[in-house]
């Protein structure tokens, strides 16, 4: 399935495996502060269509895949600029339209006030990625600018807080309800999280995260009701939850938490895997919940 | 160890396990003479404390009082080495290479290294009043030769020991016979430290 995924990416994911390649290639004495990461894992979600009633709602579960670069540029007066991209993909078990590959580009700058582990920090954040799905409805060029802020307490104890920004700017579909937009996966949302962690062990910690979300959500639905088809400002096909879903783009907010257990076993990976459940109140009374639970494993060197 | 004439006969052997039985590796032993005079003839030489690859190597140095230990940074990056350990305050700003200035270390205890880049780096650097001192290998094993003989005041630190160092001391008379052997069995706490590795979503390091 991921070959197929693949075989449709973009030329912006065919330029990103040829700069992963490229970067891969500079001799070592070259390298400078580079970071590697890899992540591979499992994800269930409960509904993945994000819809309110039972015949509508679809689980699924997806392997996902990471591979990431990043270079580290320390500079004066405690200041850091980070420099990289990652590569990823998913590949769904049923609804193998969502597969996907994405290539994304970041540029970070982070402040720590004062020395050690312990110091406060803040860091901007500012990237573009492209995504590339089976079904192409999803397509989108993904914008995020990002602001995040901690500390760690001591050495069983680690907070930040976050606000994202994210524009989701996908392809324009055709209008399928004459004066009723078709860009209907395009989203623009405002989120804020906060993280706790705290470790349990040497070499395993447990993590803690609240979320709020606003903003434009997306739902589908094989049974369509007239109550959110007048609150929707955007409806498209939705080929890959069937020939007769259709997307509703609403505005709504969602509340949610995470909790999760990593465990080093060695220095440079993690494995984790975690709980998430999500609450979404969108305009024209369409609510719906999902659960998450999923594996991972992280590499960094 | 350092300072003792070379061939005097006396031999410390210390084997150094955990309450399951364990070897405790980096345990920090040391000896002091009765007569202070045989420590007073020791030099202070110069040490190292390498980095490499985002850890400092090794992860505990014993040094004499008045050491000046030097940070060559083996890592193709820029590392931002301080402490801020009573015993000794002091920074390395962003540096690569062997550019650092050798650090004196005049005041005796333990001092907590870390690197402002890399937070999961720590290390641990133990200044001994004593001149005669060794840290213990994977096996649990160390030893300290050529000791004057007479009578020691023998202890032990661990960056992760349960208790004070003083709750380790013993007294031992060493002769030029032969080596003396003695093992202690430490209690050790979980040494907590920032993770190297993280999830996609810590926005830690990078």
């Amino acid at each position: 399935m991921q070959r197929n995924v693949l075989g449709r990416a973009s030329a912006a994911t065919r330029v990103g495996f040829a700069a992963f390649i490229a970067l891969g290639a500079i001799p070592p004495a070259a390298h400078g502060d580079w970071t590697l990461g890899a992540a591979v894992g499992v994800r269930h979600d409960d509904n993945v269509g994000n819809a309110q009633f039972s015949p509508d709602i679809v689980a699924d579960t997806l392997v996902d895949a990471r591979v990431s670069l990043f270079r580290l540029f320390p500079l004066d007066n405690g200041y850091s600029m980070t420099v990289g991209g990652d590569l990823s993909g998913e590949s769904y078990h049923t609804l193998t339209g969502l597969n996907n590959v994405s290539l994304d580009g970041a540029i970070a700058l982070k402040k720590k006030w004062g020395l050690g582990a312990l110091a406060p920090w803040a860091r901007a954040e500012l990237s573009v990625a492209r995504s590339s799905y089976d079904d192409s409805y999803r397509n989108a060029w993904d914008y995020r600018a990002t602001l995040a802020s901690g500390r760690r307490f001591d050495e069983r104890w680690n907070f930040w807080a976050d606000y994202t920004y994210e524009n989701r700017a996908a392809s324009p579909q055709e209008e399928e309800v004459p004066g009723l937009s078709g860009d209907a996966y395009s989203q623009v949302s405002h989120s804020l999280g906060i993280i706790l962690e705290y470790s349990l062990l040497e070499t395993t910690y447990l993590s803690m995260g609240l979320l709020a979300r606003h903003g434009d959500v997306v739902s589908t639905t094989l049974h369509p009701n007239a109550t959110v088809y007048y609150a929707s400002s955007a409806l498209a096909d939705d080929p890959a939850f069937g020939p007769n879903a259709y997307a509703y783009k609403l505005t709504g907010t969602t509340y949610g938490f995470r909790v999760g257990l990593n465990v080093s076993p060695t220095a440079h990976s993690l494995l984790g895997c975690g709980f998430e459940r999500f609450e979404t109140h969108a305009d024209g009374g369409n609510e719906y919940a999902k659960s998450i639970v999923d594996v991972t494993w992280n590499y960094r060197y | 160890m350092v300072g003792a004439a070379p061939g005097l006969g006396a031999e410390l052997r210390v084997l150094v396990k955990d309450h399951h039985g364990k070897s405790v590796a980096d345990a920090v032993v040391l000896a002091t003479p009765s007569d202070s005079k045989i420590a007073q003839r020791a030099k202070t030489p110069v040490d190292a404390v390498d980095q490499v690859d985002k850890q400092f190597v090794p992860y505990v140095k014993p040094v004499f009082l008045g050491s000046k230990v030097r940070f060559p940074n083996s890592d193709h990056i820029r590392h931002q080495v301080y402490s801020f350990s009573p015993a000794k305050v002091f920074e390395l700003p962003l540096y690569a290479g062997t550019d650092a200035p050798p650090v004196v270390f005049d005041k005796p205890g333990v001092v907590v290294l870390g690197c402002n880049i890399h937070d999961w780096m720590v290390g641990y650097i133990y200044v001994s009043e004593t001149p005669f001192f060794a840290k213990t290998e994977a096996a649990g094993t160390a030893a300290i030769a050529d000791l004057p003989p007479g009578e020691y005041t023998v202890r032990i630190w661990h960056p992760s020991m349960e208790g004070g160092e003083n709750t380790t001391l013993r007294q031992v008379t060493l002769t030029g016979d032969g080596p003396t052997d003695i093992t202690w069995e430490l209690g050790l706490k979980p040494s907590f430290r920032v993770p190297r590795a993280s999830g996609a979503a810590s926005p830690g390091y990078p």
